[in-house]
């Protein structure tokens, strides 16, 4: 998950990396949308101001407006800063199973598109991505060579000390004053949050910018909010069948509010998770159905059935139609407790009906 | 390796006296799988799902000649449960975990590579040879031996292709779920040459999801070996929101890498088919191998 770049560079700041001054330096400042995204530039987010007024002004029109799919609930403004623009970052390479750390005499947004980066696979410790690094930037003026290599040491110590995926610094302004990261890309490993206690305040401090990550880690199940105007809401189960069904749902010109894995595995007997779902869903303004889509290798559907029923009744704002795909162990007797429970409710086991059905409602 | 496992190869269960790995072993067992022991911290227990239970993996390994061990540890313990297999001499490792920490599994990709031997995973169901052996919990209800080789990142999706086609009467040949997270063991492209070289396999399902490259690399492997067996993909997360993980921790978007357009492209580009519904996938498998459905 990416942090957003406050977050991102009190990271850097916590271990020696050079970051603009705040809002009390003097100007010109920047505003920054603080949204976990790429590309916040082009899409309006990121205004160089002359003035306080215009800081002002600049953080009204920012402030609540959507960037890719995220409401924007506050911006960064610090100094703006100046010099050349690198680019700079490290990060775990899958296939490689070590650090990748790359590098490019010109920094900026366009950089994954203009070719110029060069990178090494290392090992993963410090030592050997500061040996790679001194060999990238061994082109670069000798009156900041020294600061960006321990810039680039710093950096790789934070990825490995906090576990991250990927730190990145695009622009680093490097001049002969001194180094200083424009932005901060940060992308944590919510899988090692338990042994990371720095990056687990780090997420707890913004429940608004990281709901579904502190959803995710209060309730042990992943629940994304897609579009706050969504208007079918999801129950389902498995990372990539609901990815498909979000997909092909909106192909079909639906509206899905959100995403969701419950892991029907975990229930051990109990509604609370589906009532939690329910919840979230009915809170939401646009909701016009609510699909139910279960896969059950191992689940017993005839439990889930008993324990959707349940949680059906105990949610008593649930007044939108509810379709429910269930598939697999025990699927008859699931549907029979659901029509003898919930007469109104539609079950059927095949996913192309009920994606039918929930769309044309 | 992997294409030449059967219902003779023997595998342990590690972590078999826990709720999981002692259902699993079991529905594994009953699959037709030769379990042939287990591991678990626990002294008071000595059988658990029919086969013997012992302490650690090198003793289960010199009592039963194991090869396979499919790993049921928490996240957190994945490392040291390979760890373990690794110094017992196991060459295939699955581990099922979701949740290990990224940096673990660069280190379980490390000592795996280094010892010569395999791993599946993490976040997983597995991997079966429909009629012969199955590592994991794919559900037996999506199993059935046929002409089609499918390799996923995600169990459930591959269940629902899984299912369809088998309802349609077109079984799998071998089927690896290469799991959900980024840093993982066998990958798409690590793949390919064994379903290329499988002589069961005529086809071959690729069901990926948005996030990292794998899909990608694929395709150049595909280009480079040169295209021997069709080769369909289905790939989910159209409609992913970037910089958040969805559900998967490699099903993580951010700027223009991992996206659904580069990796449909890429596959286009090498005579991949693409497909945007399971339906279609479904309808497309249907019609090239008319003529190996077989009826229940």
């Amino acid at each position: 998950m990416m942090l957003v770049e406050a977050d991102g560079k009190a990271l850097l700041r916590a271990v020696g990396i050079p970051v603009p001054a705040g809002a009390d330096a003097p100007g010109p400042w920047m505003v920054k949308a603080q949204v976990p995204v790429g590309g916040r530039g082009l899409a309006g987010g990121v205004v160089r101001c002359a003035s306080r007024a215009e800081v002002e002004a600049a953080t009204r029109r920012i402030v609540g407006s959507r960037i890719k799919g995220h409401t924007v609930d506050a911006v960064l403004v610090e100094q703006a800063v100046g010099g050349q623009e690198r680019y700079l970052s490290v990060m775990v390479d899958p296939a490689g199973y070590g650090l990748r750390v790359m590098w490019s005499a010109q920094g900026g947004v366009e950089i994954e598109t203009a070719g110029s980066t060069q990178t090494r696979l290392c090992p993963p410790h410090a030592a050997a991505v500061a040996e790679a690094l001194a060999d990238l930037i061994a082109e670069e003026p000798e009156a900041w060579r020294r600061q960006v290599a321990d810039i680039g040491r710093a950096l790789a110590e934070l990825l490995i000390e906090r576990e991250l995926a990927l730190a990145e610094i695009n622009p680093l302004f490097v001049s002969a004053a001194g180094c200083i990261a424009g932005d901060a890309k940060i992308v944590v490993d919510l899988n090692a949050i338990e042994r990371q206690q720095s990056i687990a305040d780090l997420i707890a401090a913004r429940p608004g910018v990281y709901a579904d990550a502190n959803r995710k880690l209060a309730e042990g199940f992943d629940y994304v909010e897609l579009d706050p105007m969504g208007e079918i809401g999801l129950v389902t189960t498995g990372a990539g069948l609901s990815m498909m069904v979000i997909d092909e749902m909106t192909a079909r010109g639906a509206k899905p509010l959100n995403f969701c894995d419950v892991r029907t595995g975990q229930m051990r007997g109990s509604p609370v998770r589906l009532m939690r779902v329910l919840e979230w869903i009915v809170a939401a303004p646009a909701l016009k159905a609510v699909l139910v889509n279960i896969f059950a290798g191992i689940t017993d559907l005839s439990e889930f059935a008993e324990l959707l029923a349940t949680a059906i009744d105990r949610t008593p704002a649930l007044r939108v139609p509810v379709v429910a795909r269930l598939v697999g162990r025990n699927a008859a007797e699931a549907k029979r407790i659901l029509a003898e429970r919930h007469p109104t409710l539609f079950v059927t086991e095949d996913l192309e009906e009920a994606l039918a059905r929930v769309t044309a409602l | 390796m992997i294409g030449s496992l059967s219902r003779e190869t023997p595998v342990i269960v590690q972590g078999i006296t826990g709720r999981m790995g002692r259902t699993h072993a079991a529905l594994m067992r009953a699959y037709g799988t030769n379990i042939v022991g287990g591991t678990s911290a626990r002294t008071d227990v000595r059988e658990a799902a029919g086969v013997p239970v012992f302490a650690t993996c090198s003793d289960a390994v010199l009592a039963t000649g194991a090869t396979v061990s499919v790993a049921m540890a928490p996240p957190h313990e994945t490392l040291a449960a390979v760890r373990e297999a690794l110094a017992a001499g196991i060459k295939l490792v699955v581990t099922v975990a979701e949740g290990v920490p990224m940096h673990d599994a660069i280190r379980i990709g490390r000592e795996t590579r280094r010892a010569g031997a395999l791993w599946i995973g993490a976040s997983t169901p597995g991997m079966a040879i429909p009629g012969e052996i199955k590592l994991g919990f794919l559900p037996d209800v999506c199993l059935r031996p046929g002409p089609l080789a499918i390799m996923t990142k995600s169990g459930t999706l591959s269940y629902e292709v899984g299912y369809r086609l088998a309802e349609i009467g077109l079984g799998q040949s071998l089927w690896v779920g290469v799991g959900g997270d980024p840093v993982k063991g066998v990958r798409f492209a690590d793949l390919l040459p064994v379903f290329l070289a499988d002589e069961r396999t005529r086809g071959i399902v690729l069901v990926g999801e948005v996030g990292g490259t794998e899909e990608e690399d694929c395709a150049e492997a595909y280009a480079r070996l040169g295209a021997g067996k069709p080769l369909y993909a289905l790939i989910a997360g159209r409609e992913a929101k970037e910089g958040v993980s969805m559900g998967h921790a490699g099903a993580l978007v951010h700027g223009e890498s991992g996206t659904l357009a580069s990796k449909q492209a890429r596959l286009r580009q090498v005579g991949a088919r693409v497909f945007d519904s399971l339906d279609a996938i479904t309808r497309a498998c249907g019609q090239d191998f008319h003529a190996l459905k077989t009826a229940r």
